[in-house]
């Protein structure tokens, strides 16, 4: 493993972060816990030559809540800091959950939710619940500010919106209505594996009616999807067993998988309709979990 | 047996426990010398090319080179492990076999200056159409790996016992059946590295090898050198199950670069790399026919199989040799037929892993066997009962089976895992399989012909007798052979094993062994280090009989204490008697030897497989089907093995559970997979899916009662036997949870949901 040459940079500040990025412009990657850079540099698919590290920018590991705003979870929060959050636990254990399964111990202790979302690939354990609880991100860069829907940062495999220069800064999870929410994850091992598909869901029931659902996809198309006619179709109907199936089965139309080591394309649909059922039926049944 | 041993048979903590659990312990890739340097080796990226140039002039500019060399810097004599088919060169002169064949290396002051040298070497390749797929290699118009062999074909067996066409058409059911089996890696967690120095003409090399022997040998045999001037030394090491047994091409270039630049040189390989020089399992396809009587029991098989062997021989022609000559241990017939052709691949070479040929036929054979039981109505435990091998028997293929408790181990197993019970309560969805296996307890002849003893091992008491080091040539992968041997010493001289120390696994200090693989040093090395302690209690006796006025004869000596066994309150200490044989006549030394007896037949190839003995084993499992997603979950293991007697419980369940869990990765989870230029897609462990803690299901091993009588204290093999039965228990219980047969490993989650799925369409079509 051939590691090339780069600069190290570590700014004390997320405005230096920025000045620096911005000075050194294309040549420069952001690095935060590095599980996803520093590997894609040792097999020749990355060669900055220059890492602008945040790992000073304390303010960014933070999780709070905040009154009228939501949950505000620092870009560099790290999985295991997820996991073990109370805050998290409390109010939706499915994103713990999900932290949690997504890898090793080391990884999970090395990896942030911000280079989650921003290494952009469409098996990334993350992006999915985060969409289903209608997160939002903020990005920052020497220029200002701006805020989208996590599902807008997404455009294709591997391909984000973000633009040279920005630094993604925190995720905002919105006090919301839903009253369950899970990630099922199908991996081929039961740790430290890569999704073939996962499915994350969100629902607001009333009674036995389901108000509102959203379905989001891993795995399944070159980008995180929602899978918005499974999530139509739900909406405003009473539960059974074939409405969930039949959601399954909507969801699994819409999905657009490849064939990949981990899965032919054929298959990966049929996961998808199966899970998006059982995922749906686990958040009607225990809330977030 | 009456049980009366003082040290074996007890689970006494490991030797090496505290050095290797507080991260002591120091591993080749550990070691730093004074002015060492790094080397790294250059390999192909094509699959199949002709070397048009090399050009190395811009490496050697390059400031920390210290030396680059191709073909034209070492001897161009062709090396391997069998000797009927050394095919290897340190570097390819001419053309370069499959993506990852050496081409050049460099040795540089640091490791980061030895990856910026390699890009600079320029290679100038013609590509060559490849040969990527063993079942067309020998087809007419394919390209050939190697010039010299026709067809591609490296190894052709064609053996035939009894009257095999003649019992089939007497039988009262024929049954044929194809399976194909996959290539994996034994990915031990150790890579590989190798640590070459030299003081004059004398080369010192640190490897992480299983035989420094065989190292020893093959490295003196290239450079022309006698083996006296040749030092191998193995440090501790992290596993091999197979793929440490040859040369790695790590230390010849090692060697050459230590020599040319004066100084000592690490060479070493990455995950990727290791995957590349491979010699793990053989891809097989396999076509079994047997012919059973109405009962079941089997009256003739056929065996015709085809294996990858990838661009080189490693130790194949034995993988060839052992797909066959296993099969007919744990069933008792009488007409066997075998064919095999190991063809030539421009991939990486196949060799010996656990459980070395046998593995996957017995996947294909124990398969079979559930599908000829399916057919006759019978049990699947029954049809194995009535065929199972009795002791004092031999095999068609001339292997002389004396313990064998084949039939035990399937009744108990039946009895602990509930087989009957579940076989008639288990829900849909769930399934119950069974297999047997059986392997070597060493093999019958070294790799390279020699008549040298297999084992040997010296013991030295301590001038005053408060400890007594053991020097053994066998090696510790991780096995705990260091500590199984400390035991047999200690029992041996009437010792205790808290006072033992071990030398092992250096040539120049430690007597000849071969080392580990065909699960060969519990009986072997044992064989020799229970001489050795012997000869050391022997002459302490004498002793001992000097300073007690008592006759030899009437003296014992356990646990540290010589007493006589007629008079109470007559007893010496171990340490003073030793000191005083010391004072009086010199070291005391305890020497062994061990050499098999001539076993096997004389048909071509009968020397594969033979062995003094054999163990026997049976397992069941036991999974859960998830019908929408093909997931499997295996809900329990049990395992009965018949291992002779037991020197050390826990370490000897230890490999059970670690062969069990290579056996369940090749089952069901792992498989080197190469993309259409025959590069590997899966070399790093993310995709390489090597099972984890949690993956693990709930295991329960047990041994039977069994006494090997040629083996020292009566013991057998473990290490490998228990990897034999897994991957056919896993297809039978996968089988008998779904009624259908998947027929090609591994056996995904992917493919057990398209055969319920293809099950479940064509229901609908008959119904409809």
């Amino acid at each position: 493993m051939y590691m090339p040459d780069f600069e190290y940079h570590t700014p004390e500040t997320l405005t230096e972060a920025c000045a620096l990025l911005d000075e050194l412009g294309e040549k420069a990657t952001v690095l935060a816990g590095g599980t996803d850079v520093l590997h894609k540099m040792k097999v020749g698919k990355l060669a900055p030559g220059h890492l602008v590290s945040l790992k000073n920018l304390d303010d960014l590991r933070t999780i709070s809540h905040e009154p009228g705003r939501g949950i505000v979870m620092g870009a560099l929060t790290s999985h295991n800091a997820i996991y073990t959050s109370r805050l998290l636990q409390e109010r939706y254990l499915s994103l713990p959950m999900a932290a949690h399964t997504m890898a090793s111990n080391q990884i999970c202790n090395m990896g942030t939710v911000g280079g989650n979302i921003v290494n952009g690939v469409p098996s990334a354990d993350l992006p999915p619940i985060l969409i289903a609880l209608n997160a939002s991100i903020r990005l920052v860069s020497s220029n200002g500010e701006r805020t989208m829907p996590l599902e807008d940062f997404f455009h294709g495999s591997a391909e984000t919106v973000i633009n040279q220069g920005e630094i993604l800064a925190d995720i905002t999870i919105p006090d919301q209505p839903a009253t369950g929410s899970t990630y099922i994850k199908f991996g081929l091992r039961r740790s430290g594996a890569l999704a073939v598909v996962g499915v994350a869901v969100s629902v607001t029931m009333d009674g036995d009616t389901l108000q509102d659902a959203r379905v989001v996809l891993a795995s399944a198309a070159p980008t995180v999807m929602r899978a918005r006619g499974a999530e139509d179709f739900l909406r405003g109907k009473k539960i059974s067993d074939e409405l969930l199936a039949e959601a399954g089965d909507r969801a699994s139309a819409e999905s657009r998988p490849r064939d990949s080591i981990r899965g032919s394309a054929e298959y990966r649909r049929n996961l998808v309709g199966v899970l998006t059922k059982r995922a749906l039926r686990k958040a009607i049944d225990e809330g977030h979990a | 047996m009456s049980d009366n041993h003082k040290v074996i048979g007890r689970s006494v903590p490991r030797i090496d426990g505290p050095e290797k659990v507080t991260g002591a312990a120091k591993y080749t890739g550990d070691l730093k010398f004074p002015n060492m340097l790094y080397g790294k080796i250059l390999t192909s990226p094509h699959a199949h090319a002709r070397i048009i140039s090399i050009d190395t002039s811009e490496a050697e500019k390059l400031p920390g080179v210290k030396a680059v060399i191709t073909h034209k810097d070492v001897p161009e004599l062709k090396y391997g492990l069998s000797p009927a088919r050394w095919d290897e060169n340190i570097f390819c002169i001419d053309k370069v076999r499959f993506v990852g064949d050496k081409v050049a290396a460099v040795a540089c002051v640091d490791e980061e200056t030895c990856y910026r040298a390699l890009k600079l070497i320029k290679v100038e390749y013609e590509v060559l159409p490849a040969v990527l797929d063993f079942r067309h290699a020998m087809d007419e118009g394919q390209p050939l790996v190697h010039e010299e062999y026709e067809r591609n074909i490296n190894t052709e067996i064609h053996q035939e016992f009894g009257d095999v066409d003649k019992a089939l058409a007497e039988a009262h059911h024929v049954r044929t059946d194809v399976f194909v089996g996959q290539r994996t890696y034994q990915a031990p967690i150790e890579p590989h590295s190798a640590i070459s120095m030299w003081e004059g003409e004398k080369l010192t090399i640190y490897s992480s090898t299983q035989s420094p022997h065989y190292f020893q040998y093959y490295i003196a045999r290239e450079f022309g050198m006698p083996m006296g001037d040749v030092r191998i030394i193995k440090p501790y090491l992290g596993g091999g199950f197979g793929g440490k047994l040859e040369p790695t091409g790590l230390e010849f270039a090692g060697a050459v670069l230590a020599k040319r630049t004066g100084r000592p040189v690490r060479t070493f390989y990455d995950r990727a790399e290791m995957f590349a020089h491979n010699r793990g399992r053989h891809a097989q396809y396999m076509e079994i026919t047997t012919g059973v009587d109405k009962d079941g029991k089997i009256l003739a098989a056929k065996a015709n199989f085809m294996m990858d062997g990838g661009a080189y021989t490693s130790l194949g022609i034995a993988s060839a040799y052992y797909a066959g000559a296993l099969l007919p241990m744990t069933y008792e017939f009488d007409n066997y037929q075998f064919d095999m052709f190991r063809v030539y691949t421009n991939l990486p070479a196949c060799g010996a892993q656990r459980g070395h040929g046998a593995p996957q036929p017995k996947y294909a054979f124990e398969s079979h066997l559930d599908n000829v039981a399916a057919d006759l109505g019978i049990d699947p435990m029954d049809i194995r009962i009535r065929n199972a091998r009795r002791p004092d028997t031999v095999t068609p293929n001339d292997f002389r089976v004396n313990s064998c408790m084949m039939r035990e181990c399937l009744e108990q197993v039946r009895e602990m895992s509930g087989w009957d019970e579940k076989k008639k309560n288990l829900p849909h969805g769930r399934g119950i399989g069974v297999a047997t296996g059986s392997f070597v307890t060493g093999a019958g002849y070294p790799i390279y012909r020699t008549d040298l003893p297999h084992a040997a091992a010296f013991i030295k008491v301590h001038e005053d007798g408060t400890a007594a080091t053991l020097y053994t040539g066998s090696v510790d992968i991780g096995q705990g052979s260091d500590t199984i041997l400390c035991q047999m010493a200690a029992e041996a001289m009437g010792y205790r094993y808290e006072q033992m120390k071990i030398v092992a696994a250096d040539t120049e200090i430690t007597p000849l062994d071969f080392g580990a693989y065909a699960s060969r040093q519990t009986y072997m090395s044992g064989a020799a280090v229970k001489q050795a302690g012997e000869e050391i209690k022997k002459q302490l006796l004498d002793m001992a009989s000097t300073m007690l006025s008592l006759p030899a004869d009437d003296l014992e000596c356990e646990e540290g204490v010589i007493f006589s066994k007629s008079r109470e309150g007559k007893s010496l200490t171990f340490e003073e008697v030793a000191r005083k044989h010391f004072v009086l006549k010199g070291p005391l030394l305890g020497r062994g030897a061990y050499t098999p007896p001539k076993l096997g037949g004389s048909f071509k190839g009968a020397a594969v497989g033979t062995s003094p003995a054999y163990s026997f084993g049976a397992q069941v499992g036991e999974v859960s089907i998830d019908e929408e997603t093909g997931e499997i979950t295996v809900v329990g293991i049990w395992d009965v093995h018949d291992c002779g007697k037991v020197i050390n419980p826990r370490l000897l369940h230890g490999q059970v559970h670690g062969a069990l869990y290579m056996g369940m990765g090749e089952s069901v989870w792992e498989e080197v997979l190469f993309d259409d230029k025959g590069r590997i897609r899966n070399a790093e462990l993310a995709n390489y899916r090597l099972l984890t803690a949690v993956d693990m299901p709930p295991i329960q091993s047990e041994v039977v009662n069994s006494y090997e009588p040629t083996g020292p204290w009566g013991v057998k093999e473990v290490g490998e036997g228990a990897t034999n039965p897994t991957l056919g228990m896993f297809s039978n219980a996968i089988f008998d949870a779904m009624g259908v047969r998947v027929n090609s490993l591994p056996l995904t989650y992917e493919k057990v949901w398209r055969a319920l799925k293809e099950k479940r369409e064509k229901e609908e079509t008959i119904a409809a």
